[in-house]
């Protein structure tokens, strides 16, 4: 190695130590993004807090629990809104590809806010009133959420694939987008499946 | 000339008595409908409690565009980097109630639905001041931490550098004089 090389080496090592100094400062202008996968978080839990022990066999009289929850992993604090919505299985379910949400009325909603990295979460009860038999179809006349009574009179025919009358309780993601300001279909839902069991 | 004035007359009347026929069904149905704008909107919100829909809707959109509000405050606070969970805690108690407030506005029960949209409203009241404030502070900090950040810096840069021009000069001083010292000499032969 000649002098020439040498000063080179130093050259280049002075500048990357001095970049390494500069750091701090550097630091200050240019934001380093750490972890660059957003996305939020959607669930729902059991009465147990677990991911099992769903309702699903239901009837009148009985009341019923489940957790919903949401992760905020988008960079900063978020308002979301999750609607409650209550179906047969022939009624229209949210069309995640086309960031469509159901068009079946919201029973139940709730608002909250989540900073970044942090989860929210709450119990969600329901019953069912009103609920009757007619030959081959079931009738359900109102669910009961968190003590409210909403009337949705639906009604579901014996699936006779799988042995019952089937109806799902569903919760649609919204997220508040603040250059449309408005909510906007977060492209996220969760729901259970319920057999409506009449005696 | 008597039978032509009384024939005017005569007709005049008819004329008259035809004019007060018209005019008192004309009267009678102006009066009614006169009547009828004011009655209307009695019947109308006493049957389907229009103004207590239009007073929880206004309630709950005061209250939607306060949380709003006080939301984009809390978003600039923590952009500049303020710790936000208390804010956040309180806007989470308004979205209860505002949510609250959707629901039972839903269910056409405009009383509850008032009621939580004001306890929305109220209990958000203060959050965007206390946001400004929070950022201001935080806006502060931020200023002066960039500013040490960037004394240090700069006095690391020199240092560096300095310190690399020392080091370099002892090195190339070394150097010559090892490249001196292998220096082929001329050694006599003749002995």
């Amino acid at each position: 190695m000649n002098l020439e090389e040498y000063r080179t080496l130093f050259i280049v090592a002075t500048l990357g130590l001095a970049l390494v100094a500069a750091s701090p400062a550097l630091s200050v202008v240019v934001p380093f993004q750490v972890g660059s996968q957003r996305f939020s978080e959607f669930w729902l839990l059991g009465p147990g807090h677990m991911a099992e022990d769903y309702p699903f066999d239901v009837g009148v009289g009985e009341e019923y629990s489940v957790f919903v929850g949401v992760g905020n992993h988008l960079g900063s604090s978020e308002y979301y809104l999750v609607y409650v919505k209550f179906r047969n299985s022939t009624q229209p379910l949210p069309d995640i590809g086309g960031s469509v949400p159901s068009s079946l009325p919201t029973l139940y909603e709730f608002r909250f806010f989540v900073g970044d990295g942090e989860t929210w979460e709450s119990l969600l009860t329901f019953a069912f009133q009103d609920v009757s038999l007619e030959g081959d179809v079931v009738f359900v006349g109102d669910v009961v959420i968190n003590d409210v009574v909403f009337s949705v009179n639906s009604v579901s025919m014996r699936d006779s694939e799988d042995e019952g009358f089937y109806f799902q309780l569903f919760f649609e993601l919204w997220r508040y987008d603040m250059t449309m300001q408005g909510f906007r279909f977060h492209d996220r839902f969760v729901g259970i499946w319920l057999n409506m069991k009449v005696s | 000339m008597a039978i032509w004035v009384g024939v005017q007359v005569s007709g005049c009347g008819i004329e008259r008595l035809r004019d007060v026929g018209f005019m008192s069904f004309s009267k009678l149905f102006f009066v009614l409908l006169i009547l009828s704008v004011f009655a209307v909107p009695i019947f109308v919100s006493g049957v389907f409690g229009v103004d207590g829909a239009d007073g929880a809707a206004s309630a709950v959109y005061r209250a939607e565009v306060a949380v709003v509000s006080a939301y984009e405050a809390v978003l600039d606070a923590e952009e500049v980097g303020a710790d936000v969970s208390g804010l956040l805690a309180e806007l989470n108690v308004a979205g209860g109630y505002l949510a609250e407030a959707h629901v039972w506005f839903g269910l056409w029960d405009f009383d509850n639905a008032t009621r939580f949209a004001d306890l929305c409203y109220y209990s958000v009241e203060d959050v965007r001041s206390k946001a400004v404030e929070l950022k201001n502070e935080a806006h502060s900090l931020w200023v002066t931490d960039s500013v040490v950040r960037m004394v240090w810096s700069l006095i690391g840069v020199v240092v560096v550098v300095f310190l690399g021009f020392v080091v370099w000069r002892v090195f190339k001083r070394r150097y010559h004089r090892r490249i001196l010292g292998l220096r082929p000499e001329v050694v006599s032969s003749e002995s």
